[in-house]
């Protein structure tokens, strides 16, 4: 099993989840997070005193998938969550030793 | 269905039976729809019906003439007095929204606790101070006993009749309006110091800042401009025009409130965070921006009270160009202030455009009835210019105003000031402090107006100043004026009244604009490694 986490821009939110329900992904996870990447964050004016605001607002997703559909995963996400801008996040993929679904018990790949 | 469901289905049937029932009850023929009747002799005092054609009969009619003159003069008092009240739930709005979440509930029982305690103490001593000595007011009729001045001749000094309202017999109607309308100005200068001294002033020195503004501060200068002082005898004694003259209070209410916050402010010190070891100035943004928009629409709103309000009378029909002149200074003070802050920092700035809004209110206020409406249009201009380059003159010389209240009461309601010795255009003013002719500035041929507004804004800003810097110089060394440095940082909410005003709410220490202890900007000592990078 793996783990696929993305911080993409929160407006391709919608854009992400459609594409992985296309995909047939059975659940999904989001948190809205704040941060930077190489494009840093900007500088506003407020009452005529500058400041920066250095995290930006995105959104984290978390998707289990079986070790097979990891790629086609992870590939849906990239392209789905493109805009070809500075700042439209990044997707990895981690391995998940364990799972448990909590209702049932069920271990492994019959809990995804 | 549920016990709980057919209870409220029987209540909600009941009430609408008892609406259809009432409204097919009773069919009788209209008494008088249109209002016709209303106009008769009948509807007058009964000393009036039937009045015989003599001189006395003339005299009742005329009698009760004047009573229903000085009525409307009550009413509209009254109820632009209540407009006034209205102003300070705009300010709690506008000041809350400028400042951050973390201070709301110690920023909105300020807004609350200003109001409560100094209508106290003006109400103990404060109105005595200033209007003790005034003398009866043509417009509110009756024989006022506020006669009690202390003073050289016509030049009082301050008012001795009416403390708790009943000393020198004080215990009279008119007195209780002129009271209501007067206490609501006070609470004007009282709340604008909050603006300058937010998010770092302890509660306990909060209530001593407004104990003297509501007893000392405010009154004692507002006697020597509206209570038959000596300021406003410049005229007659120094032959300066028709003295200083003040319509509603730009320097009298704003200016005075403005220089005590300008004062506080220094005392108490910036905000940790505010000014960097370099000297330049951080930007704080407030939590809410829609509160700040909200609170000056409602300001807005109050001002048609403030103006208008202070002929004390609507028999003066001046208050239609009053009202209108206040409109359009505040409109161009908001246009100028976005015009400004787009070309000057590459976006108009939400709240410094309300600040314009604001400026022109404050300097169309003592100019208001004195100027026809194309000064207005020049004197909110001007306002909302000066209030944007006066909050960075403020940045730049330390002086930390989170709301820019020194910028918009002090410096705008200087020039509001002397705006009126420049563009009174004489066509108002018959007899004003006892001067004859109308009030004319500079440019319509009176330079002794001038002299006066001049002297009006030097001896407003050193009283005003002075007092309070002097207040609170000494009572810094008594009692703790400003909160500790962990209260500051983590909000006054808790440590002053032990809850929070949000308490859903969870706080971004690393949110935008917020500055750590070490008065860096964020993120700069945050090193930045490629394990953080996350897009």
């Amino acid at each position: 099993m793996k783990l696929v986490v993305a911080v993409v821009k929160p407006h391709k939110l919608d854009d992400v989840k459609s594409a992985l329900e296309n995909l047939g992904v059975q659940g999904l996870t989001m948190t809205e997070v704040q941060g930077f990447g190489r494009q840093r964050g900007h500088s506003e004016v407020y009452r005529g005193a500058e400041y920066k605001i250095d995290f930006v607002p995105k959104v984290k997703l978390e998707v289990l998938v079986d070790d097979a559909d990891a790629i086609k995963v992870t590939e849906e996400i990239q392209a789905s969550a493109r805009t070809d801008k500075i700042g439209d996040g990044k997707v990895w993929v981690l391995p998940v030793e364990h799972l448990v679904r909590i209702r049932t018990g069920e271990w492994g790949a019959e809990a995804l | 269905m549920s016990s709980g469901k057919k209870f409220v289905a029987m209540s909600l049937l009941t009430f609408i039976v008892i609406i259809v029932l009432g409204a097919m009850w009773g069919h009788h023929a209209p008494a008088d729809p249109t209002g016709p009747t209303f106009n008769s002799l009948s509807n007058y005092p009964s000393t009036t019906t039937n009045v015989p054609v003599t001189q006395v009969g003339i005299n009742a009619l005329a009698s009760d003439v004047g009573h229903l003159g000085v009525s409307i003069n009550f009413t509209w008092t009254l109820v632009t007095g209540f407009l006034v009240l209205f102003m300070q739930v705009g300010f709690a709005f506008l000041v809350t929204g400028l400042t951050r979440a973390k201070n709301a509930g110690h920023m909105m029982m300020m807004n609350i606790a200003a109001f409560a305690v100094a209508l106290l103490a003006y109400y103990a001593v404060g109105f005595a101070f200033q209007f003790g000595g005034v003398a009866p007011i043509a417009n509110l009729g009756g024989v006022s006993p506020l006669t009690g001045l202390l003073g050289h001749g016509s030049a009082g000094i301050i008012g001795t009749h009416g403390f708790f309202l009943q000393s020198g017999g004080t215990y009279d109607v008119g007195v209780m309006v002129l009271f209501l309308f007067e206490v609501v100005f006070m609470e004007t200068a009282g709340y604008i110091i909050i603006g300058a001294i937010a998010e770092r002033i302890s509660f306990a020195g909060f209530l001593l800042a407004e104990v003297a503004m509501g007893a000392i501060i405010y009154p004692i200068y507002g006697m020597w401009m509206w209570g038959g002082g000596w300021l406003a005898k410049l005229g007659i004694s120094a032959h300066m025009g028709h003295g200083a003259v003040d319509f509603a209070g730009s320097g009298v209410v704003h200016a005075t409130g403005g220089w005590a916050a300008l004062a506080l402010a220094m005392v108490l010190g910036p905000r940790i965070g505010k000014f960097n070891k370099d000297g330049s100035a951080n930007a704080i943004p407030g939590h809410n921006i829609p509160f700040v928009v909200i609170g000056t629409m409602v300001l807005l709103f109050g001002w048609m009270g403030f103006n208008p309000g202070s002929t004390l009378g609507a028999t003066d029909l001046r208050i239609g160009l009053v009202a209108v002149n206040t409109l359009l200074a505040a409109c161009v003070g908001f246009t100028m202030a976005m015009i400004i802050t787009n070309a000057k920092y590459g976006k108009p700035d939400i709240s410094m455009s309300c600040n314009g809004m604001l400026a022109g209110l404050v300097a169309i206020t003592a100019p208001c009835a004195f100027v026809a409406p194309w000064a207005a249009v020049i004197i909110g201009g001007v306002a909302g210019t000066l209030v944007v380059y006066s909050v960075a003159f403020f940045d730049r010389v330390h002086v930390d105003d989170p709301c820019g209240a020194i910028s918009v009461h002090g410096v705008n309601g200087a020039w509001g000031v002397l705006a009126v010795g420049l563009f009174a255009d004489g066509t108002y003013g018959a007899g004003w402090n006892g001067v004859a002719g109308n009030v004319k500035g500079l440019f319509y041929g009176d330079v002794g107006q001038l002299w006066a507004q001049i002297a009006h804004v030097f001896v407003g800003f050193i009283w005003a100043w002075g007092v309070t810097w002097i207040i609170f110089s000494i009572a810094k060394r008594f009692m703790k004026i400003r909160v500790s440095e962990e209260a500051e940082l983590e909000g006054l909410d808790m440590p002053e009244f032990g809850v929070l005003a949000y308490p859903d709410f969870q706080l971004h220490h690393a949110a935008a604009g917020h500055v750590g202890t070490d008065a860096e900007p964020i993120g700069a000592s945050a090193g930045r490694t490629v394990d953080l990078e996350t897009s």
